[in-house]
């Protein structure tokens, strides 16, 4: 069985706008700063508040690897983990769709596909962004 | 003469390394400070300050070692913390809290069967689990991902980061305590498995049973005992912690930059005066980092400077000349800065640095810590 985010924890709102096809962060408040995953105080100006609030899913690639040796049950080697910043500033991990991990540069602008793996679980992958270049 | 508030080490000590299954972490950090304080003179009676790494609760240590000190604490067993319980020894020694302080640290990972990576892994920011469902896991994929990016913005190769891992196998040949001494060739490098791209097996560190500790003492009190001290000549640190789940913009630079200023500083010295380095080398691309970030050589040059020979015993700065973590024992800092000391004192047989008046110690992580040991107080 391949390991699963925990989409009824803290961060329930952004697994539900996964599965709706958007996503969505927490911003805070005061200053403004998305942030993820969930934390109660903002780590830029320690505000309290804060709102779950949509976003582009569009960024860019910072870096990759490509990982040989497994390490969990159910997803298959080789496979390409990138790092994407999206435009709002905020990091994630993730899986490049549609594009050879020879082709991977840093830099390469990408957008959020939307990837259903079980009834209640979506991931946000990215494929190359067509409207570029 | 010992200048006032100088401290240094008077007593080293290790087990053997490699698998050892009949030992915990306790008793494996009991070995080596018997070691330790055989190699002082001292008895464990004139401990007066402990602070264990990796072993789990001091409580239950100091029971097993019948000791009693002032000042005890517990630290979590990750590399960084080598250099920080060091640097805090020393601000304790300075501070008169403790005057004969044992650093004791004990890791039967190998034993234990520790695993770097997958569902229990740990590292970095309250642990990876957020990034599991997409297979991103384990301190050897987040150096992998910052050798991408060195390779990307400067050109750095697999063959500088071969070169790496060659010399530090290279130096282990001659390290009878190591645990890998058969040396390879750049084609074994790049014959061996990926682990994760573009790291190879041979880019990682080992995964070993072992222990060490350390015995320092102020200057003073350092020169009636039985070993010629080597004397903690300067620290520093800084850290990179907010936020630190994703790998450094700018490859730790400006935290080493910190510290290795900072270090040089308390030390009087400066680069020009350094014969050894101890480079924490969890993953070959840290070494390179690490040359960058604590100035040896310029941002961006650091693959041409480890391929063209320069960490070689005979070179200019020879690196991890007991093998490192890389080839010796995964010893999480503390045998660099023992095989610091040892090389002060003038005691490591083929593998000595002639003349080696000052060793540094670094690691290049998000708590970078800078450490230079000098034969001299002052």
């Amino acid at each position: 069985m391949r390991p699963l985010p925990n989409v009824d924890g803290p961060d329930q709102p952004f697994w539900r706008a996964l599965r709706r096809g958007e996503v969505r962060l927490q911003r805070c408040g005061n200053c403004g700063l998305s942030r993820f995953p969930v934390a109660r105080f903002c780590p830029q100006c320690r505000s309290e508040t804060s709102e779950w609030h949509p976003v582009a899913p569009i960024g860019i690639i910072e870096t990759w690897c490509i990982f040989h040796q497994p390490y969990f049950d159910g997803l298959s080697v080789p496979y390409t983990v990138i790092q994407v910043r999206l435009d709002c500033g905020v990091r994630l991990f993730s899986n490049p769709v549609g594009v050879e991990t020879g082709s991977l540069h840093i830099g390469m602008p990408v957008e959020g596909v939307f990837e259903d793996i079980t009834p209640d679980v979506t991931l946000l992958k990215f494929k190359p962004r067509t409207d570029y270049r | 003469m010992a200048r006032p508030g100088s401290v240094a080490v008077v007593g080293v000590g290790h087990t053997r390394y490699g698998k050892l299954p009949e030992y915990d972490a306790y008793e494996l950090g009991l070995w080596a400070l018997k070691e330790a304080l055989a190699d002082s003179g001292l008895r464990f009676e004139d401990i007066d300050g402990l602070i264990v790494n990796r072993i789990p609760d001091y409580q239950r240590f100091c029971e097993i070692a019948g000791l009693n000190p002032s000042y005890v604490s517990t630290t979590p067993g990750q590399g960084r913390f080598s250099g920080i319980c060091i640097e805090t020894a020393a601000a304790l020694i300075r501070d008169r809290l403790a005057t004969i302080v044992a650093l004791v640290y004990g890791n039967n990972g190998r034993s234990g069967g520790d695993r770097y990576g997958g569902a229990g892994d740990t590292y970095g920011s309250g642990g990876g689990g957020q990034w599991f469902a997409y297979g991103m896991t384990s301190p050897g994929a987040f150096h992998a991902l910052m050798a991408r990016r060195h390779m990307d913005l400067y050109g750095t190769t697999a063959d500088q980061l071969g070169a790496v891992a060659k010399t530090f196998r290279d130096h282990a040949a001659l390290n009878p305590s190591a645990v890998m001494r058969t040396p390879f060739t750049l084609t074994d490098y790049h014959a061996s498995r990926y682990i994760c791209e573009p790291l190879h097996l041979l880019d990682y560190c080992l995964i070993n049973d072992g222990g060490v500790a350390l015995i320092l003492t102020s200057g003073e009190r350092a020169r009636d005992l039985a070993q010629r001290p080597v004397h903690v000549r300067g620290c520093g640190m800084a850290t990179a912690l907010a936020p630190s789940t994703f790998p450094p913009d700018d490859f730790w630079r400006e935290p080493m930059r910190k510290a290795a200023a900072m270090s040089f500083r308390a030390a009087r010295a400066s680069h020009d005066d350094i014969s050894a380095l101890m480079i924490y080398d969890n993953f070959t691309p840290t070494v390179l980092l690490s040359l960058e970030g604590f100035g040896y050589c310029g941002e961006g040059e650091s693959g041409p400077f480890a391929a063209e020979g320069h960490l070689a015993l005979g070179a200019r700065y020879p690196a991890n000349t007991s093998g490192g973590h890389l080839s010796e024992s995964y010893m999480q800092g503390w045998a660099l800065n023992l095989e610091a000391v040892l090389q002060i004192r003038g005691s490591c047989g083929a593998r000595q640095v002639k003349d080696c008046a000052f060793a540094h110690y670094m690691a290049a992580a998000p708590v970078v810590t800078s450490i230079i040991y000098g034969r001299d107080p002052s």
